[in-house]
């Protein structure tokens, strides 16, 4: 598990590299929705296959076929990508460097490198120590159902932000005041 | 904008806010500060013209960052701590983490460049938005974890802060950039007592946000951009002529007037507990600001002829932008200092 974990941190970051150095939107979206993708994984490594389903689900098909029209729109037919410019390609590989440089500065050891990066272990990280004492987050239906009965409000408040997302985004986009 | 749209952004800029003030959970707090960011970025950008859409870029990428380094900051406190309740964190390195990026959000010295930038790209009332509106949940924040931030910190990014915004703004001409330095200078004095007496920061802050509502309110009657247009007000708005100069000594904190007592009180806070030099600082410091506004004052205001008066007068026609909040404002933000035993409860 721990090998696989590593892997998947070290993937994780590269995707995060590619976006940071993206040469197009559209290749920001592609390279996100893979970053996503490795983190459903990584839940799913916590113990978590049912958040790992649903976040992969909701959010990769809704939120990022949506955001990844709208920014379709706004861009050209023929996009840059990462080999088509040096200076792109030179920055991906700097922060390829620097990513590697980073594990190899920590010692290279898998072990050790994921106990730095992620300091959970399985059990004590789906505790909630609020209210009366200790509890346990279920992270199965019947915790999304508590979650949509009593934390309905954070539910209603997370709806509207991403809402004003959406809008705001849609609003910005369109143009012509 | 669609009126539609633009009344459901102006509700959650002021949800935004109000979930921030009020939430006890670190998650919500920075959820509000998210929807407040999001919200304000379409009314900054709402002339579309390339400054507009600049400033509005500016704001974002800025607020965002501030936000991503907050969110790293609670996750990593929810790490050690195991909880989400707002409470000052125990480690140093999170707490000066999260000042950072509140000090980002705030605007203030030495993260204090894009302010003025902002400011200065937008139109009048949204810029006023981001000099008033903007503070209070950033401000809120700050005023949950301050314990157990650095002091000196503290201290000096405020004696900083006061630094950059009585220097940025001496050689100004443009009067919405004046007004963001005074805001950066303003918020310094806000953080220097903060550790002292949290309610002198929030009197400070209430005495700033009238002072910067009603000065630009009255800039937007007569739409004055420019040192140079304040110095054609004689001829269109009489009346502003003895208001501006006194809403600008108010601003930079002389004595009869409003803007006095938050100095006072945190001068006087300060000497209390034994420090000398950092008053005396930023009072000195202070003065710089005080001769911009003076500048002002005297475009707006000496710069007539001392005999009597040749020159044809301006048509005055009725006013299309009224302004019935505007006497009630300017009473408040001048005349308010012989209430100040009133507002310092201690």
């Amino acid at each position: 598990m721990t090998y696989a974990l590593f892997s998947l941190s070290i993937i994780l970051v590269m995707g995060f590299v590619g976006f940071c150095s993206k040469p197009s939107p559209i290749y920001g979206g592609l390279v996100l929705i893979f970053s996503g993708a490795v983190g459903c994984a990584i839940t799913l490594y916590f113990g978590g296959s049912y958040l790992g389903l649903m976040v992969f689900l909701i959010y990769l098909g809704g939120m990022m076929v949506v955001f990844g029209y709208t920014a379709a729109m706004a861009i050209d037919e023929h996009p840059e990508t990462w080999v088509s410019s040096a200076d792109i390609f030179g920055i991906f590989v700097l922060g390829l460097m620097m990513e590697m440089t980073m594990v190899f500065l920590l010692g290279g050891d898998p072990v050790k490198t994921v106990e730095i990066v992620v300091n959970y272990n399985t059990v004590s990280s789906w505790m909630i120590y609020e209210g009366d004492g200790p509890g346990l987050i279920r992270e199965d239906p019947t915790g999304a159902a508590a979650l949509y009965n009593y934390g309905f409000w954070v539910v209603l408040v997370t709806c509207w932000a991403l809402f004003m997302g959406m809008h705001i985004a849609i609003e910005l986009t369109r143009g012509g005041g | 904008m669609n009126p539609l749209a633009h009344l459901i952004i102006s509700l959650t800029i002021l949800t935004g806010t109000t979930i921030t003030i009020l939430s006890s959970h670190w998650f919500l707090a920075w959820m509000g500060l998210e929807l407040n960011m999001l919200a304000i970025v379409p009314i900054l950008a709402k002339n579309t013209n390339p400054r507009s859409t600049e400033a509005s870029t500016k704001y974002f990428l800025i607020q965002a960052t501030a936000s991503m380094i907050l969110l790293m900051a609670i996750f990593l406190n929810n790490l050690t701590s195991g909880q989400w309740t707002i409470n000052p964190p125990h480690n140093q390195t999170l707490s000066t983490m999260m000042l950072i990026a509140l000090v980002m959000k705030m605007g203030m010295a030495p993260l204090h460049f894009w302010l003025p930038e902002v400011t200065q790209g937008t139109p009048l009332i949204p810029a006023m938005i981001v000099l008033t509106w903007q503070k209070l949940a950033p401000l809120s924040i700050m005023f949950q974890i301050f314990p157990s931030t650095n002091t000196s910190i503290i201290l000096m990014i405020s004696i900083l802060s006061i630094m950059a915004g009585s220097w940025g703004g001496l050689n100004q001409t443009q009067l919405r950039k004046i007004l963001a330095y005074s805001s950066i200078t303003h918020m310094g004095w806000m953080m220097a007592v903060l550790y002292y007496d949290p309610n002198i920061t929030i009197l400070t802050l209430i005495i700033y946000i009238f002072l910067t509502i009603s000065t630009f309110m009255i800039f937007y009657l007569n739409s004055n951009m420019t040192t140079l247009s304040l110095s054609h007000t004689w001829n269109k708005l009489t009346w502003m002529m003895p208001m501006v100069p006194l809403m600008m000594m108010s601003l930079g904190g002389l004595p009869p007037l409003t803007g006095f007592s938050p100095k006072w009180a945190i001068m006087q806070e300060l000497t209390k507990n034994n420090n000398l030099i950092i008053p005396l600082t930023m009072a000195m410091l202070t003065l710089m600001n005080l001769y911009f506004y003076m500048r002002l004052t005297y475009s707006i205001s000496m710069t007539m002829f001392p005999t009597s008066n040749n020159t044809k007068i301006n048509w005055q026609l009725k006013h299309t932008k009224p302004m019935p909040l505007l006497p009630p404002l300017m009473t408040l933000s001048t005349l308010m200092l012989p209430l100040t035993p009133l507002m310092l409860t201690n």
